[in-house]
């Protein structure tokens, strides 16, 4: 990882800036504490300073001038460091004891710099000068130990910066390198999928942490892309496989006729036939591309609340002569309203598809059951048979798109209607259960559509 | 009777519109939707066809501007692409019927009469009659040679849409839009056998038969000729 790549990870960005942010805070507390600590010392010097000056101040109501000069030069004998100073002037301007030649502070508080008072220490005094009497004294003390907490207090903040940010930046690599091994990962697991293996998922860590999350979303919309590329895939097969054969078919007898127009023969059937075939080509096409279309969800958006019971009487009534002609008795069962979200157009042909599914596979004599049953949070409707049914194994086969019984090759159909009704189900979250009808006996089939019921039903 | 047909596929145009003419129509064809809009605002044709995939100006937008400028010839939409939600787009854009590729000629030439003859301003027609049989919308009664005959709801709806058609080839597709609502092929002889039911009704116990089928094109109710 090249430096100029390390100051675009997010990561140690993030690392760099928290570092700067907890420095900042660091150095306004050292701040502000430093700022009470030396206020508190400060005044405690000051308190030393005027007991100090005060004690000289009994010397001299307690005795005379002699007394004041002997009180001072014995101080300034105790304290042979410059440790504390003093200087004793009378009121003719006379300076009659001091241990710093120079020193002329005016009156009150001040701070007297170590070279003005010609002293080589590092430290500035805190002088009190004030009159006792017709005598003015000054009385000084060296800051020492508050300057050193100064450069101490300077030090120490100095050196936590200084290891703080040495340590934010190794963390802030280490993470930003963790981070980039991560995801560089999902960098390779997605050019594979860019170069079509759809399969490549990523691994999660198993943290549970905000990557993992993104990790599985990111498998989850790869599972549905692989879902649909698959789906694609079949149905250009079954396009190629089953589109191809009736076109075939046409090829061979446009190709008749023309041998026959060539003779001088009528080739009126055969024309009929062709335009039959090509019908039955386009019916197939025009049916994949409407369940494409379903599948594509864009419905949804134009769903409205309604009762399924209205839609499927109003298919039943239409349906209802349709099997009588093909001597099959289709019935209403119990019908409940059953509300719910959809599209009225769509559920009207999934209904037809069933009923139209259910009267041509099944022979004459046959009993067909339609029924809508709310319950708990779900509107069944069921399709009941009495026919063939469909052998357990292919059950799940019937759904797919172009895919038709051996048996039931021969017989018209395009082999798409359950397709459709698999896609309108699926558009209106609802779920698809095949079953015998008389399950002890093997006889007959019965489809069940759950519908999630409105919620504002 | 006029009409424009605005289609860029030069072959469907072209045996679309000698068989109109042979069916005795007056058809421009023009191949771009600019100029389709502006022939279509300059003359007064009768019905208008569209594609809806068109060069120059698409055919929604053709017929928007169409109804924005105030004609209302009916429109025909022609697609190639039969979506679900094709249909009702073109329906508010300002068509008044829709036809998917590939079409029957029938299909075209039914859905062309059914259109133009519509009138302008719905009369509010009460009682429809052809021949000896009555219809009163309001009674929701049938009477052939005075005689009442019992017939079911939908079987009256499918009445009313070939009596209100009289003489003109209703297709089966029609029927099943305008009857039952169903925008989708199905596979079973549904209006076979309903058309035969009502036929059994209002024909069989009577000498002359009123409702006709016509062949590979729909059904057609008219007085014998």
């Amino acid at each position: 990882m090249r430096p100029g790549d390390l100051i675009r990870q997010s990561s140690f960005r993030l690392a760099l800036m928290l570092t700067l942010f907890i420095i900042t805070i660091l150095l306004l507390a050292g701040g502000v504490g430093f700022g009470l600590m030396h206020a508190q010392l400060s005044g405690r010097q000051d308190a030393r300073v005027m007991e100090m000056f005060r004690s000289l101040q009994q010397a001299m109501t307690a005795g005379d001038q002699r007394d004041l000069v002997e009180a001072v030069t014995s101080r300034i004998a105790a304290s042979p460091d410059l440790a504390s100073i003093y200087r004793l002037e009378d009121q003719s301007g006379q300076v009659l004891a001091t241990n710093i030649p120079g020193l002329d502070p005016p009156k009150g508080w001040s701070t007297v710099p170590a070279d003005l008072a010609g002293v080589t220490t590092n430290y500035p005094y805190r002088v009190f000068t004030g009159t006792s009497g017709a005598y003015t004294v000054s009385v000084g003390l060296t800051d020492a130990d508050l300057d050193d907490l100064r450069e101490l207090m300077a030090g120490a903040l100095g050196w936590f910066a200084l290891v703080a940010l040495i340590a934010a930046l190794g963390i802030g690599v280490v993470l930003a390198t963790r981070m980039n091994q991560r995801l560089a990962v999902v960098d390779r697991v997605m050019n594979r999928v860019a170069h079509g293996d759809l399969a490549a998922r990523l691994a999660l860590s198993g943290r549970g942490d905000d990557l993992d999350n993104i990790a599985t979303m990111i498998n989850g919309a790869l599972a549905r892309l692989e879902g649909v590329v698959e789906a694609m895939r079949q149905v250009s097969a079954d396009i190629a496989h089953d589109l191809r054969t009736p076109l075939n078919r046409l090829r061979i007898r446009i190709e008749v006729a023309a041998t026959k127009a060539e003779a001088g023969q009528p080739i009126a059937d055969d024309l009929v036939a062709a335009l039959t075939e090509t019908d039955q080509i386009n019916e197939t096409f025009s049916a994949l591309l409407r369940i494409a279309q379903i599948e594509a969800g864009s419905r949804r958006s134009k769903f409205v609340t309604l009762e399924l019971a209205g839609i499927l009487r109003n298919v039943a009534e239409v349906y209802g002569e349709v099997a009588e002609d093909a001597g099959q008795v289709l019935t209403l069962g119990p019908l409940e309203a059953g509300w719910i979200s959809g599209d009225v157009e769509l559920l009207t042909q999934m209904f037809a598809n069933l009923i139209e599914n259910a009267i041509r596979h099944c022979p004459a004599g046959a009993a067909i059951t339609c029924g809508l049953v709310e319950t708990s949070g779900q509107v069944r409707f069921t399709i009941a048979d009495t026919g063939p049914g469909i052998p357990e194994a292919e059950r799940e086969n019937v759904w797919r798109r172009l895919y038709r019984l051996e048996k039931s090759r021969t017989s018209p159909g395009s082999g798409l209607g359950l397709s459709l009704v698999r896609a309108v189900a699926d558009l209106h979250q609802a779920t698809l259960t095949l079953r015998d009808t008389d399950a002890a006996n093997r006889i007959g089939l019965t489809v069940e559509i759950a519908f999630p019921v409105h919620p504002l039903a | 009777m006029r009409i424009l047909m605005i289609e860029d596929d030069a072959t469907a145009a072209g045996y679309a519109a000698k068989g109109l003419s042979e069916c005795g129509h007056v058809c421009d064809v023009l191949a771009d939707g600019t100029d389709g809009l502006f022939q279509a605002t300059r003359e007064n044709y009768d019905v208008v066809v569209v594609d809806r995939m068109l060069p120059g100006l698409d055919g929604l937008s053709m017929v928007r501007a169409l109804r924005a400028a105030g004609i209302k010839t009916p429109v025909l939409f022609l697609t190639a692409v039969g979506g679900i939600d094709d249909r009702v787009e073109g329906l508010e854009a300002g068509g008044d019927d829709y036809l998917t590729k590939p079409f029957a000629f029938a299909e075209l030439l039914a859905r062309l009469n059914a259109l133009a003859r519509r009138p302008p301003v719905q009369v509010v027609k009460t009682v429809l009659v052809v021949a000896d049989l009555e219809l009163d919308l309001m009674a929701r009664v049938a009477r052939r040679g005075g005689q009442i005959i019992d017939l079911l709801p939908k079987e009256f709806t499918l009445l009313e849409v070939l009596m209100r058609n009289e003489g003109r080839v209703v297709t089966r597709t029609m029927l099943l839009e305008r009857v039952w609502d169903f925008h989708f092929d199905p596979k079973t002889s549904v209006v076979e056998t309903h058309v035969s039911r009502l036929r059994a009704k209002i024909d069989k116990p009577f000498d002359q038969a009123l409702l006709h089928t016509v062949k590979s094109a729909g059904y057609s109710l008219h007085a014998p000729r």
